[in-house]
């Protein structure tokens, strides 16, 4: 063999390694792998960065998998966007993982509605008692069950700073305009009246906008306005952004907020800039860990004051059942029973138990802990007290919301009014279908 | 078998691996795109064609139009700046004009060399209203409200965005240039200085009339790499607040991945690669004019 042929046989081969390796693709990683053990994929939503729900959440794979020596779980996780991403991703390519974590809304509806999850009423059968109805309600068309809810969450409360407020000679506004009047003082001291960072766009809409609907218009409205027989632009929903911009006006709200990250707004209260902070209930979680034994004693968890006019309950807030497992329609009866093991162990009765003592609110209904971290008990006594009312990203479809909340910031720096931001919410909900 | 029809043979055979891996990860993906484009699909069941209607959609949406308008002006900010200054910046070095060029050379290149993800952080960290300057300003003022209202304008908050890229891309192009500078004959440049040029016109005669081509490439770079921008301005702003600093690829990424409107999404793209191709045409069609000019 003369050297050039060498050379264009080896030549070849290295452009047909890569081809090759593309084409034979990757073989699937064997379930059982002959001892008994099944091993599951997991894909996680999860940031392995953060320094409290990273080691909570490896805990709780501990102790499930010292319990169930026969289940190996392998997990792959993402974080914000780039978990959804990915899980679109997947979904597409069929390549699902066998557990995943799922949205009761519409934030997972590609994996859902497309039929690659299964129901899990069948394994869930004479346990729905157990858990808060909220968490209970059907996820799908026909009242499907894709994803087991681990919590219940609270999008809007008002975190308040009971210290600076006797400082500064205040008390808790029982009205609006009482909390209005507070402000002047308030920032004559240097500080920031209600704290929250509205850089990404959705904590004004879930923490604040969902809240004030509720208010303004009351759940019987809201429920009409999801069957089509009320309108997003009806004169009380205006009345709801009217007071966003408001507050906005009246420089109640950080400033800046459209500029702040989320976490900064938890930040500026920690470090006692802010009277109230507004955010949702997952965020005590942080502040365990965020706030001392002494600043938990006069920090407590209110609602935000009744306003003029209001037709919803008093001192409502907004709530959804959260996310949860769900498992992949593909999986033989052994696998689909162990994940459901994992599923049941996760927002069943014991990981509720642990994720609770972590300062989540369980939608597995539990007895209210009494050892738990002081700032846990007032969250479960505030969840036991307030009635609630929808979050809007849990019932609007993703692209009203999406765009509903560009427009709450545009709103909020005077580029469009309550009333035009009310008109093209209704118009899009129109155009996509309630 | 004959030796043309062997050498032939042998032609395919070495160009097919290559051709092969070019189809299933450019052309593929963009034919698909573009069939993707016609339809309202949506991430899972059967597209529907839909004819021209993402592409009307499109061009008839606000936060398009302002997204393409802050494209040209990141296009802008590229090709009428960064190269400029590049060039500019690599003449300097390479006539040894300042002292220290060696370090100063490290200094301009080294932005280039973080994570865009890293810059954006860092610049957030300066501009933000958590920021550095923020508070720097608000102690200064005794103003505790101060907040950088450039970044709440519609028209404005793309600019502290042009400085960052044009901050961290300048030194890609001053590289570019001071290669090409060093390949230019030294004898060429001497021999002027003794006919008595001057650095200008030494620059305006001789050096530019022969970096017109790499003028053209790094232009070539300069818009295809502003089209597509995206990691440093998501990053920083995510596009907003209210679609303000948006550009294309957001407004792309956006409506595909988080509105699940992958017909929609693939037209948005299929209006970026048509835009690039057609900057590029008319930038080579400048080019060779200049070309002959000088020849």
């Amino acid at each position: 063999m003369n050297m050039k042929r060498l050379f264009s046989i080896v030549f070849i081969s290295l452009f047909l390694v890569p081809v090759l390796l593309f084409a034979a693709g990757t073989k699937e990683q064997a379930k059982d792998t002959g001892d008994g053990v099944t091993t599951l994929s997991v894909y996680h939503f999860l940031d392995q960065t953060d320094k409290t729900t990273a080691p909570n959440f490896q805990y709780l794979v501990d102790v499930f998998e010292k319990a169930n020596p026969t289940i190996k779980l392998t997990f792959e996780y993402g974080y914000g966007e780039a978990f959804h991403d990915k899980l679109q991703t997947m979904a597409m390519s069929g390549q699902l993982p066998d557990i995943v974590l799922l949205y009761p809304g519409e934030r997972t509806s590609q994996v859902t509605n497309a039929g690659l999850v299964q129901d899990l009423r069948p394994y869930l059968a004479g346990h729905e008692n157990e858990f808060a109805d909220m968490a209970m309600q059907g996820q799908g068309k026909n009242g499907e069950i894709w994803e087991l809810p681990e919590d219940i969450s609270i999008t809007s409360i008002m975190f308040t700073n009971n210290r600076l407020l006797k400082q500064l000679g205040l008390t808790l506004p029982k009205t609006y305009e009482e909390l209005l009047a507070q402000g002047p003082k308030i920032r004559a001291a240097g500080l920031i009246p209600i704290s929250i960072a509205n850089k990404d766009a959705w904590p004004m809409q879930s923490c604040v906008a969902g809240m004030l609907v509720e208010r303004a218009c009351g759940l019987e409205w809201f429920d009409k306005a999801i069957a089509g027989e009320a309108r997003f632009d009806d004169a009380e929903f205006v009345y709801a952004m009217e007071i966003i911009k408001e507050l906005t006006d009246k420089q109640m709200f950080s400033p800046g907020t459209n500029q702040l990250a989320y976490g900064q707004g938890l930040d500026d209260f920690v470090q006692e800039k802010a009277v109230y902070f507004i955010d949702g209930g997952w965020t005590v979680n942080n502040m365990i860990g965020e706030l001392t034994a002494e600043q938990k004693e006069y920090m407590s968890l209110e609602s935000f004051p009744d306003i003029p006019r209001q037709k919803g309950k008093s001192l409502s807030t907004s709530a959804t059942a959260g996310q949860g497992f769900g498992m992949n329609a593909k999986l033989t009866k052994a696998e689909s029973e162990a994940a459901w093991k994992w599923i049941w162990f996760y927002s069943g009765p014991e990981g509720s138990a642990i994720r609770q003592k972590f300062g989540r609110l369980p939608a597995y209904n539990l007895d209210e802990p009494k050892d738990a971290d002081p700032m846990i008990q007032k969250l479960v006594a505030y969840a036991g007290k307030v009635p609630m009312g929808y979050v809007m990203d849990s019932v609007l479809a993703a692209e009203p919301i999406g765009t509903f909340n560009i427009n709450l910031q545009n709103m909020m720096f005077g580029t469009k009014t309550p009333k035009q931001i009310s008109q093209e919410l209704e118009a899009m909900v129109t155009a996509i279908g309630r | 078998m004959t030796f043309l029809q062997q050498k032939r043979m042998s032609y395919y055979l070495l160009l097919a691996p290559g051709l092969l891996l070019f189809a299933s990860i450019i052309i593929f993906p963009v034919a698909y795109s573009l069939s993707l484009s016609f339809t309202s699909f949506g991430g899972y069941g059967k597209p529907a064609f839909i004819g021209l209607e993402n592409y009307v959609k499109i061009l008839g949406d606000e936060v398009f139009l302002h997204s393409l308008r802050n494209n040209l002006l990141i296009v802008a900010v590229s090709v009428f700046g960064q190269i400029p200054l590049g060039f500019l910046l690599a003449f300097l070095l390479h006539r040894k004009m300042v002292r220290n060029g060696n370090f100063y050379q490290t200094m301009i290149f080294l932005p280039i060399t973080i994570s865009p993800v890293v810059v954006a952080l860092l610049w957030n960290q300066i501009f933000s209203s958590s920021g550095m300057v923020v508070a720097i300003i608000r102690n200064l003022t005794d103003q505790p409200q101060y907040v950088m209202k450039i970044f709440e304008n519609r028209q404005m908050a793309i600019y502290p965005i042009l400085f960052v890229l044009l901050w961290m891309h300048t030194g890609t192009y001053m590289i570019i240039f001071f290669a090409n500078l060093q390949k230019m004959t030294p004898s060429l440049l001497e021999a002027a200085q003794i006919d008595g040029a001057s650095e200008s016109q030494m620059l305006g005669r001789i050096i530019l009339p022969g970096m017109v081509g790499t003028i053209a490439t790094t232009a070539i770079f300069a818009i295809s790499g502003s089209l597509k921008a995206f990691d440093l301005i998501y990053s920083m702003t995510g596009g907003g607040p209210a679609h303000f600093t948006e550009v294309i690829a957001i407004y792309m990424y956006i409506n595909t991945f988080k509105y699940y409107k992958y017909g929609f999404g693939s037209a948005a793209s299929m209006i970026i690669v048509l835009l690039a191709v057609g900057l590029i045409l008319i930038l080579q069609y400048i080019s060779r004019k200049f070309e002959r000019r000088f020849e």
